[in-house]
């Protein structure tokens, strides 16, 4: 292993102090441990094949299809309903009734009589149940623009226009994937111990992989049924640079609250990787071509990102110049000297703002999969126990746990009203996760727990008098209010990422920061928001095809090719 | 009806929080529901009975008044989730070979799965018992020494926790699935539906953030 020769591990990981506050967290970047690349890397590693045993569509694309993965074990299927959706009924937000395409990835292959089960059921998407049998249900809407240009153009004999595809970037955006039981599909336990499904949200990647074929076949059938003989086949290139659009809102915001120790397992296999790269003694010349090869893709990555959101245009303008500082100085920077990109990292964190640090620290990772690829496998939360409280802590050692854990949280007076203005609540319709206004809507009463660091102040406070030596099972008998604290400081003390170290309520919150940074665990680029709390972004973008797979090289797909044209942006 | 049982507890966590438990309470009848679900025992409709019983009262008087002696609530029955809760956390006091006593518990299935918990934590089965009662648990499979006794009872006189020994015997092993009468998954959809703000024209056009039309 490469790892016992060229490294003496002696720099620590990121202190959970820098790495937890919300602003860098929103400033993540993909790395080779996203979870599409994972997929990805799995997929042509194994040998994966693909079939389409069903393509039954009509000329406005209505029908359905099925695209059947198969791994060396079992075969998942994507089940693809096509719909013909008036506009006005073409809605993103999660309270819509109806999609222009309706999904399911199907355990198995499925026979006449499960097509028909879920035909009854897939295109209802929440108003519709499901079984064990499926894995998750999802739906997607076209982007119309550009839906309308590519059928036209092919169905005419030409090729789409390639600045009109950038634009763009994707044929059709996902409003929502459900996994995990919901609807009644297989909750992830039932998955958990397959090596596929190792890694965190490999099944939910699998199904947007195949939608994005699904996507590229149904556009090419609905060409050729308008041109017929004049129509023309999508190019190869043009196609692969469209991923995968993906609208999505607050309800991810919560998800990464609701799960610390699942949380604190993506955050710290990142930053384990970070840390054996940076502890790396030399670099081959091999490696270092990697690096700035990737460098140079990734400013051509921020240069065709777009947004209009103008917090995001801000960090986009910084992001860009410092990438052009970095590459400017890895010109004449000695990478084949000791500790190479410890000195880089050194070097950008006395220099560059938070967004091209952490782009750095995923680069760095690049040409080093043999050295961290294999932290995937630690991402999951496969401890089912760490909910259980210890309640034989004395209330003293409580109190050093939460000053170390929560310092940050226990300075903040949080009864001032910028301090907690916002609340988390539930809606009664489709359970959407919601922001409000506390002072302004009558929503406090139906606040979620998802201000750890308020309720953490609050715990802090009632220990203030207890006897040091009381055990916590006491005080918690007196105090249940505070139980869910407890958990989550108890949790936090064995796993230091797993707490967004910063206030979830107060009046400056940017939820999208939250929502980047799962997205960046997905493997999502060029986000583009479309307000503080709801995010586009493009998946898969520059990914291989199923019939691509083998012949791709290495999976460096997320960063865009140098070469004009194939571009993936979202817009 | 089949449901997940990620379903299962997202249902039972929100339902007890309606009926007014703590957010870290409710985390625990969440888990426990779930727990029993796999096992094909009443979970769910022993906790919309449970919640039905004590809607909304506070904590102090359904809770063990102290953790010392025999448990028992400041007047009337003991409420199971805290009571098991409370075993969950000590249960380092099994280990010796002691056994935690309960006086007066209501609905005495739900205390089972912290027992569950417990066993796990220790690493050794325990028995919960009551009247001539005992089921067994490691934390994983359930024993019940008579299975055609009733054991959905409403109340247990007294109720003893301890260690039991390790079972060589098959023991029932939890399942993927769990099945709730579309009864009671009502039952406890009302008091999850308190946990809901009502929906208003502003709060869905501000609180998720997002415009309406798709057709870009």
């Amino acid at each position: 292993m490469q790892l016992q020769t060229n490294t003496s591990q002696t720099i620590a990981k990121r202190d959970p102090e820098l790495v937890m506050r919300l602003s860098r967290l929103g400033s993540f970047h993909q790395s080779r441990l996203s979870f599409m690349r994972i997929l990805t890397r799995r997929m042509t590693r194994e040998n994966w094949t693909f079939s389409r045993p069903i393509f039954e569509f009509d000329a406005k694309g209505v029908g359905h299809a099925v695209y059947c993965a198969h791994t060396p074990d079992r075969t998942y299927s994507l089940i693809a309903f096509g719909h013909d959706l008036p506009p006005d009924e073409r809605s993103d937000r999660v309270i819509a009734t109806r999609w222009d395409s309706t999904f399911t990835l199907f355990d198995g292959v499925p026979d006449a009589a499960d097509i028909e089960r879920l035909r009854q059921n897939i295109p209802l998407q929440e108003a519709g149940r499901v079984s064990e049998k499926e894995l998750s249900v999802s739906r997607a809407n076209r982007s119309v623009r550009l839906w309308d240009h590519v059928v036209s153009r092919l169905a005419a004999g030409a090729q789409p226009d390639q600045a009109e595809v950038a634009k763009v970037g994707y044929l059709m955006r996902t409003t929502a994937v459900y996994g995990s039981g919901k609807l009644g599909a297989a909750d992830r336990e039932m998955i958990a111990d397959r090596p596929e499904c190792a890694a965190p949200f490999q099944i939910e990647m699998l199904s947007v992989f195949l939608t994005r074929t699904y996507v590229r076949d149904l556009v090419q059938h609905m060409a050729y049924r308008k041109g017929e003989a004049a129509a023309v086949k999508l190019d190869a290139d043009i196609a692969r640079s469209m991923g995968i659009g993906n609208s999505t809102g607050l309800g991810m915001a919560p998800f990464l609250v609701n799960h610390p120790k699942l949380f604190n397992n993506w955050i710290s296999a990142r930053e384990e990787a970070i840390a054996i790269v940076r502890s790396v003694n030399s670099a081959t010349k091999a490696e270092v071509a990697t690096f700035r090869e990737l460098l140079d893709r990734s400013i051509l990555s921020a240069d065709i990102w777009h947004s209009e959101h103008e917090v995001q245009v801000e960090k986009l303008k910084r992001l860009r110049s410092d990438l052009s500082a970095l590459a400017a100085h890895v010109a004449n920077a000695d990478l084949c000297g000791p500790r190479p990109w410890d000195k880089l990292y050194a070097w950008a964190e006395s220099r560059l703002g938070e967004d091209a640090q952490e782009c750095l620290a995923s680069l760095m990772l690049e040409p080093y999969g043999g050295l961290v690829d294999h932290l995937a496998d630690q991402m999951s939360d496969k401890d089912r126990h760490a909910f259980r409280i210890d309640g034989t802590m004395p209330v003293a050692e409580l109190r050093a746990v939460l000053e170390r854990a929560y310092g940050w949280a226990l300075d903040i007076d949080w009864s001032a009203k910028d301090q907690c203005a916002r609340a988390w609540y539930v809606s009664q319709e489709k359970l959407e996760p919601r922001l409000g206004e506390r002072f302004d809507e009558p929503i406090a009463p139906y606040e979620q727990p998802l201000a750890p660091g308020r309720d953490a102040a609050a715990l802090y406070a009632a220990l203030k008098d207890e006897d040091g030596d009381r055990s916590l099972a006491a005080f918690l008998l007196a105090y249940p209010e505070h139980r869910h604290s407890v958990r989550r400081a108890q949790i936090v003390d064995r796993a230091p990422y797993a707490e967004i170290r910063d206030n979830t309520i107060g009046s400056d919150l940017m939820p999208i920061d939250m929502l980047r940074c799962k997205l960046s665990f997905f493997g999502a680029t060029h986000f583009d928001p479309r307000s503080d709390r709801w995010v586009r972004i493009c998946m898969f973008g520059n990914a291989p095809y199923p019939e691509e797979l083998q012949g791709s090289r290495g999976d460096d797909w997320s960063y865009p090719p140098l070469v004009k044209g194939a571009k993936c942006t979202t817009h | 009806m089949h449901h997940s049982l990620n379903e299962i507890e997202a249902l039972a966590k929100r339902a007890a929080r309606g009926a007014g438990l703590s957010w870290g309470m409710a985390e625990e009848a969440g888990r426990a529901t779930r727990w029993l679900a796999s096992h094909d025992l009443a979970g769910p409709a022993l906790l919309s009975d449970v919640l039905a019983k004590n809607d909304r009262l506070p904590h102090e008087q359904v809770a063990p008044v102290s953790l010392d002696g025999e448990w028992h609530a400041l007047a009337g029955e003991l409420c199971p989730l805290a009571a098991g809760t409370a075993l969950n956390d000590c249960a380092d006091r099994l280990a010796n070979g002691q056994s935690v006593n309960m006086a007066s518990v209501s609905f005495p299935l739900l205390v089972l799965p912290f027992a569950a918990w417990a066993a796990i934590h220790l690493n050794e089965p325990v028995q919960v018992r009551w009247q001539n009662l005992w089921i067994c648990t490691d934390g994983n499979r359930v024993w019940i020494n008579d299975p055609d006794r009733e054991i959905n009872t409403r109340h247990a006189a007294a109720l003893t926790c301890q260690i039991a020994s390790k079972r060589t015997d098959a023991g029932t092993a939890p399942r993927s699935r769990g099945v709730v009468t579309s009864e009671v998954w009502a039952k406890l959809d009302v008091f999850a539906q308190r946990t809901f703000a009502p929906a208003t024209a502003a709060s869905r056009l501000l609180g998720a953030g997002a415009g309406v039309s798709d057709n870009d």
